[in-house]
């Protein structure tokens, strides 16, 4: 029971918001600790790595889009954000840092919850059974959840890597930006920015020149398809 | 409050330059036409009365012989072919010619005048254009007569009135051209604020004038500048305010959410009164949650609709099978419906139609979708009471609630539902109506402008 049970680090300086967060998170069962600063958070993290990281953007000292980048110079782990910023340029700004999902301040805790549980769904979903697939110099291998480009192994976070493989299901297939917020988040209707700013980054990492894909390509009006 | 178009400034200066122009060069023209055709005239009177009475020396020589041959001796005359000379004789008129167009032009007046011998001069108007009719008195009672043809010198003046016109036409289309350059000239510091603040209504608060272009103009582009300060200052402020009060209400509000759901979890083990009041606490929470997040989003009025390709069908049945109801209370017309509209606002739309169905009418029953001429329209129908015709406007205000619910003291609702629909259905360049449902109950009706260009709403 124990070891299945999910843990989450919630970076917050507002002290009542990180309290009431890691109570009702530890009600909704979880293994729920706080940090004040950036700093204690990222220590924290290296110390003894949560399953799930929420991060808040204002934060003193190291803000939120630089911790974010911190967290994901060591690994994939799933970052969210939780702010009371609900600006464009601040949501794209905190998803091109790296983090997985964005939610605007005041969240409910079902909400909440059922983002977390999402997210690490779509951590194991990494190993669905599916063959090699090969797209020109992209390699991607579902079962080992690699994914190479020229030979070179290249490294995605667990929703950049979902998002592939969705797409990658579906070769030469039109995927609206619905559908794969539906798939990657399991949102019944979210943010179609969460969609665009993760296939930037994918872009950035799987073609050789992201300014002009060539296999993950954007259908004007309709959505994203992965083709050879 | 609409009136007649006046014409522009520019029009005014233009045609005002060109009827001075015009004012001025036709008193001209006229004037020295007129002093040019006296001086002429008058010198082509006093040559022709010279020659006149040349003549009629040699007719009265001529005529001192016995029995003179009158013919003949008009003959003898050097009258060319502009002057014709006439002899009156013993009640008779003798011509060199038997024309007899000539003595018609000596008219009863001159006779008269020349048979009380004296000589004269008529101008008169022949067949063959302008001409002078001459009369001397020769001894015996015999007249002589010159009609002198002015043709020359009518071609003359018709010549010079003609450049005179001309000229007058050119000076006065100087003049247009000279009001019209002058007044753009004039209007061009006036086009450069006129652009400045069409940049600045385009939300470009860097625009300013430079008072160095237009020394004339300082005070107006010192004051226009320091507007824009001022009012680029004040956005700054109205947007920092906004942004603080978005935080600090977000702020407590994320902590009321979770230590609400803390209680709601706990409720179990919470004796009655307590878990009365938990319940009473997280209800308000959320519904205070949604009051905060829809008067964020009211304050946010000014932002543009995020336009994008969106399958508004599919989004409907999302949005009603989240509602709890059947999605095939959707219909749209056949194919797909990709409309470019902001998705999130257009799921809030029917979101909100929806809520405020189940709210105050007794749930949906029907929600359509079409579009004609550009025009993208939303229809939620409900079995209610309706909307009485005189709340069909008002009922999009912020805070109007139905009256139905007063009465079932149904609090659920924020009030800000419907006013929230109309702003995203304005943002589209649309518009949202209350109506009558055939057979009952209400139809709201939004309509969206489909035409993305040329807005920027």
């Amino acid at each position: 029971m124990m070891a299945d049970m999910a843990s989450v680090l919630v970076i917050e300086d507002d002290d009542r918001i990180r309290l009431s967060l890691v109570l009702a998170l530890e009600d909704e069962g979880y293994v729920a600790e706080g940090a004040a600063t950036a700093e204690e958070g990222l220590a924290r993290q290296r110390k003894s790595p949560a399953d799930t990281v929420l991060v808040d953007l204002m934060l003193p000292g190291l803000d939120g889009f630089d911790t974010i980048r911190e967290l994901r110079r060591a690994d994939d782990v799933p970052i969210v954000v939780v702010s009371a910023r609900s600006d464009t340029h601040d949501i794209v700004a905190a998803l091109e840092a790296g983090a997985d999902d964005y939610l605007v301040k005041p969240v409910a805790i079902k909400e909440l919850t059922a983002r977390l549980r999402a997210l690490r769904r779509r951590a194991r979903a990494a190993a669905t059974a599916m063959p090699t697939l090969t797209f020109g110099e992209l390699t991607i291998l579902p079962l080992a959840g690699e994914v190479t480009l020229n030979g070179e192994p290249v490294a995605l976070t667990r929703t950049e890597f979902r998002l592939l493989c969705e797409l990658a299901e579906h070769p030469g297939m039109v995927l609206s930006r619905q559908q794969l917020l539906e798939r990657v988040w399991e949102y019944d209707f979210g943010d179609e920015r969460l969609v665009d700013v993760h296939v930037g980054r994918l872009r950035q990492k799987i073609e050789v020149e992201p300014s002009a894909p060539r296999h993950l390509v954007t259908v004007r009006g309709l959505g994203y398809k992965l083709q050879r | 409050m609409r009136r007649l178009r006046q014409p522009g400034l520019r029009v005014r200066v233009t045609a005002a330059f060109a009827l001075g122009a015009l004012a001025i060069s036709a008193t001209v023209a006229i004037a020295s036409f007129e002093i040019t055709r006296q001086t002429l005239l008058a010198g082509r009177e006093r040559s022709a009365l010279r020659a006149a009475y040349f003549d009629a020396n040699v007719v009265n020589a001529g005529l001192g012989d016995d029995d003179p041959d009158v013919r003949e001796l008009l003959r003898s005359l050097d009258t060319g072919s502009t002057r014709h000379a006439i002899i009156y004789r013993d009640g008779d008129f003798y011509a060199r010619t038997a024309d007899a167009g000539y003595t018609k032009a000596v008219s009863p007046d001159l006779q008269t005048l020349v048979g009380s011998g004296q000589a004269a001069v008529q101008r008169v108007r022949t067949d063959s254009g302008a001409a002078l009719a001459i009369g001397i008195p020769l001894p015996d009672g015999t007249r002589f007569y010159i009609i002198d043809s002015m043709s020359e010198l009518d071609q003359t003046l018709r010549v010079m009135s003609l450049v005179l016109a001309l000229v007058a036409a050119a000076t006065t289309a100087a003049g247009a051209a000279l009001g019209a350059y002058a007044s753009r000239r004039v209007l061009r510091p006036m086009r450069v604020v006129a652009d400045a603040a069409r940049d600045i209504a385009g939300g470009d608060l860097t625009a300013r004038l430079d008072p160095a272009t237009e020394p004339d103009l300082e005070r107006l582009t010192t004051s226009f500048n320091r507007m824009v300060d001022q009012l680029a200052a004040r956005l700054e402020r109205d947007r920092r305010f906004a942004a603080d009060v978005s935080h600090e209400l977000r702020s407590p509000l994320q902590t009321l959410a979770a230590a609400a759901s803390v209680l709601s979890r706990r409720r179990d083990q919470l004796d009655t009164r307590s878990a009365q009041a938990a319940s009473l606490v997280a209800d308000e929470v959320d519904r205070f949650q949604t009051l905060v997040t829809d008067l964020l989003e009211l304050a946010r009025a000014d932002q543009p609709a995020d336009r994008r390709p969106t399958e508004v069908a599919e989004l409907a049945r999302q949005v009603v099978s989240r509602k709890g109801f059947n999605q095939a209370l959707v219909t749209a017309e056949p194919g797909e419906l990709v409309w470019p509209v902001d998705p999130r606002r257009f799921e809030q739309i029917i979101a909100n139609l929806i809520d405020n169905a189940v709210r105050h009418g007794g749930g949906p029953v029907a929600v359509r979708l079409g579009h004609d001429d550009g025009i993208g329209w939303l229809e939620v129908d409900d079995e209610g009471p309706g909307v009485p015709p005189a709340d069909r406007e008002t009922i999009f205000d912020r805070f109007v609630r139905g009256r139905a619910a007063n009465a079932r003291a149904d609090t659920d609702g924020t009030g800000l539902g419907l006013a929230l629909v109309m702003q995203h259905a304005v943002a589209h360049g649309g518009h949202a109506y209350a109506g009558d449902r055939p057979g009952g109950g209400a139809r709201f009706r939004v309509e969206f402008s489909l035409a993305t260009d040329g807005e920027s709403a």
